[in-house]
């Protein structure tokens, strides 16, 4: 299993827009994956490649997510996860 | 026989066709008999509304079009699916059962404390009910012919659906000027009316109608006079967009140079951008209400703070007034209990609040308007509805006061009433040195005054604020504000009526607050006469037999378009 924490800098947070590249992304890997919300509630997961699942964790900005993977491609899921919400997922974050 | 019901101007133009009806919520017995399952109803929803997408992007629509791209990801969620199909597998329909999970996520969404995902919600009921649709066996609503569409409300996928050469008119029973069918209407340039109550009960039987975006007027099968009326109005509609135009960067006076400040009427922070376009010269009224609708607790401060500079921000110099939240027992709200009342609109509302064990919800958005002062630096006035006399003022007062308890204010607000209630307008003279500025709600002052329920269709010809014990009431309190050197505005729908608008300001009002759309029809409406002679009218008026009298006597004074714009 894989995992890695990080903060989601996105002004919207994780609104429609970047939660569907997210949610895209996901998609494209064959592990199971999910997101935690740890600063609303730790013990709340979705699944990624449910865009409701997401949507419904209420990722603000500056909210920290969890995002755990399990299956053969889950180190690479998680590193690409990882790699797009730095990144903003397409979105401009600043800094 | 021609019905007439008036709802909100939603998009200006007029325009004529048979009533087209949105299909009804689909029942189980429909359900039966069709073969398409779950998934690969979801799977057509989901190309449905990609191809609905590329369309609207095609079509230089981008913006529009990612809802559609979200929502075509919802409609193959494994959530969501996951969620109907197990309540399938335990016996439900499979038509209930989407529509179930649709609502349930939807809730979930609504629930979050976060404006933009709450918005979402209603685009997941919207993907349930096309997946809904499809296991029915049902095609995507469509015109066949150039019609008006009739709904309580239009879903953005299937406004967005219909095709826009047939689509000629919007009539909506629900909605705001900012429903996506409203915005869609402007964009489009056909004429929409929204939030027509009793719509669709009068439209039952009806064939045809005729929709006035520009007045707000809906009329159901048009007997012969009445279509000429149309077809005048249709041909003066295209002449007024010009005059429009032309009168677009003059202020708003009369004939013989007398200014009246001419405001904008907002519901939203969005709605700043066409105000300012248009030539408002501040916000007269900013309601507050469209962030406590739809959602499970109360926005927190921070969310309404940034609202409010929002909008402040936009204005710059120019004033906004940011009206204290009128919610009552007629609002099914979530975070605030009411218990049932015979007649919401004389209850517990808005400012009565306060005494009925909802002080916070007030101080919270109070707090969050002087922050919003303070973080843009501009002056935020303070509008509270609903007050009845010099206790309320007080009252109001000591709320601002404890608002600003422990706030070091660089900008003090202007703290100043709606004048709705009868009682306020016949103490004007006592309060108007209390506070900073009047405000004239003539929608529920002449429901008051009148003893007319607005909400009641069959009462539409009692409601006319025309009637002289309005406009007494009205020239009360502008001689009170005036007396203590007060400004007193009207931000009733009277204030965007041209023959309101002229008695208005014959009765010496100073600030004229509407919804954008009529800023061209009122400046045109004051150009035609001079100062003098709506003084003239308006005493004249003072002693008129009744409310049609005096719109008759207020529309003779009206320039036919050529003369105005000249």
């Amino acid at each position: 299993m894989a995992e890695t924490t990080i903060e989601l800098r996105n002004p919207s947070g994780l609104h429609a827009r970047p939660a569907a590249t997210f949610v895209k992304a996901a998609t494209g890997f064959k592990s199971d994956i999910r997101v935690t919300n740890l600063t609303r509630d730790a013990d709340k997961s979705a699944a990624a490649k449910s865009m409701l699942g997401v949507l419904g964790l209420g990722v603000s900005h500056g909210h920290t997510i969890r995002i755990t993977a399990e299956g053969e491609d889950a180190d690479e899921a998680v590193k690409a996860l990882r790699e797009m919400v730095e990144a903003g997922l397409g979105e401009a974050i600043g800094g | 026989m021609t019905s007439t019901l008036r709802g909100v101007a939603a998009a200006p133009g007029v325009a004529r066709a048979r009533i087209w009806r949105l299909p009804e919520r689909g029942s189980d017995t429909a359900a039966s008999g069709t073969e398409v399952g779950l998934s690969e109803a979801a799977e057509r929803a989901a190309t449905e509304l990609e191809a609905l997408r590329e369309r609207l992007r095609s079509g230089g629509r981008g913006e529009e079009s990612e809802i559609f791209g979200a929502q075509a990801m919802m409609a193959q969620d494994p959530e969501l699916l996951d969620a109907a199909q197990r309540a399938i597998d335990q016996g439900r329909s499979a038509n209930e059962a989407i529509r179930d999970a649709g609502e349930d996520a939807a809730a979930t969404l609504a629930a979050l404390d976060d404006e933009l995902l709450a918005a979402r919600a209603a685009d997941v009921r919207d993907v349930a009910a096309r997946i809904a649709r499809i296991l029915r066996g049902e095609q995507p609503p469509s015109l066949q012919q150039r019609s008006i569409a009739v709904a309580l409300d239009l879903p953005p996928s299937i406004t967005a659906e219909l095709d826009p050469a047939l689509l000629a008119g919007v009539a909506l029973e629900a909605g705001s000027r900012t429903a996506h069918a409203a915005i869609l209407s402007r964009a489009l340039g056909i004429p929409a009316v929204v939030g027509a109550r009793g719509l669709l009960d009068m439209a039952k039987d009806a064939q045809e109608i005729a929709v006035d975006g520009t007045t707000g007027e809906v009329f159901l099968d048009p007997d012969e006079d009445m279509l000429v009326e149309i077809e005048r109005r249709t041909a003066a509609a295209g002449a007024q967009a010009a005059a429009d135009e032309a009168l677009h960067d003059r202020p708003l006076q009369t004939a013989d140079g007398h200014r009246v400040m001419l405001a904008a009427n907002i519901g939203q922070p969005e709605d700043s951008k066409r105000a300012i376009e248009g030539g408002a010269e501040g916000v007269g009224l900013f309601r507050t209400e469209f962030m406590f609708m739809g959602r499970a607790t109360a926005p927190d401060e921070a969310t309404q703070t940034g609202a409010y500079a929002k909008v402040l921000e936009s204005f710059g110099e120019r004033p906004v007034v940011i009206r204290l939240i009128d919610l009552g027992g007629d609002k099914d709200l979530p975070y605030l209990p009411l218990p049932h009342e015979e007649n919401p609109f004389l209850g517990v509302r808005a400012l009565r609040l306060a005494d009925a064990g909802h002080e916070a919800l007030l101080l919270t958005q109070l707090r969050a308007i002087l922050a919003a002062g303070e973080h843009t630096g501009r002056q935020p006035w303070i509008m509270a509805p609903m007050v009845a006399d010099l206790s309320d003022v007080y009252r109001l007062h000591e709320l601002v006061a404890m608002a600003a308890f422990g706030r070091t204010l660089g900008v003090q607000p202007k703290v100043g009433i709606m004048v709705e209630i009868p009682s306020v307008a016949l103490v004007a003279e006592l309060v108007a040195p209390e506070v900073a500025f009047f405000s004239i709600g003539t929608n529920d002052l002449t429901q008051y005054l009148l003893a007319a329920d607005r909400t009641n269709p069959g009462l539409a010809e009692r409601q006319d604020p025309l009637h002289p014990a309005v406009l007494r009431a009205i020239a009360r309190v502008v001689e009170g504000g005036h007396a203590a050197g007060i400004p007193v505005a009207v931000c009733g729908e009277m204030a965007g009526d041209p023959a309101g608008a002229m008695a208005l300001t014959g009765l010496g009002v100073d600030e004229l607050s509407m919804d954008a759309g009529a800023f061209g029809a009122v400046k045109r409406a004051l150009a035609s006469a001079s100062l003098t002679d709506l003084r003239g009218a308006a005493e004249h008026a003072l002693h008129a037999e009744s409310a049609k009298d005096v719109r008759a006597m207020f529309e003779s004074m009206l320039a036919p378009e050529r003369e105005a714009v000249g």
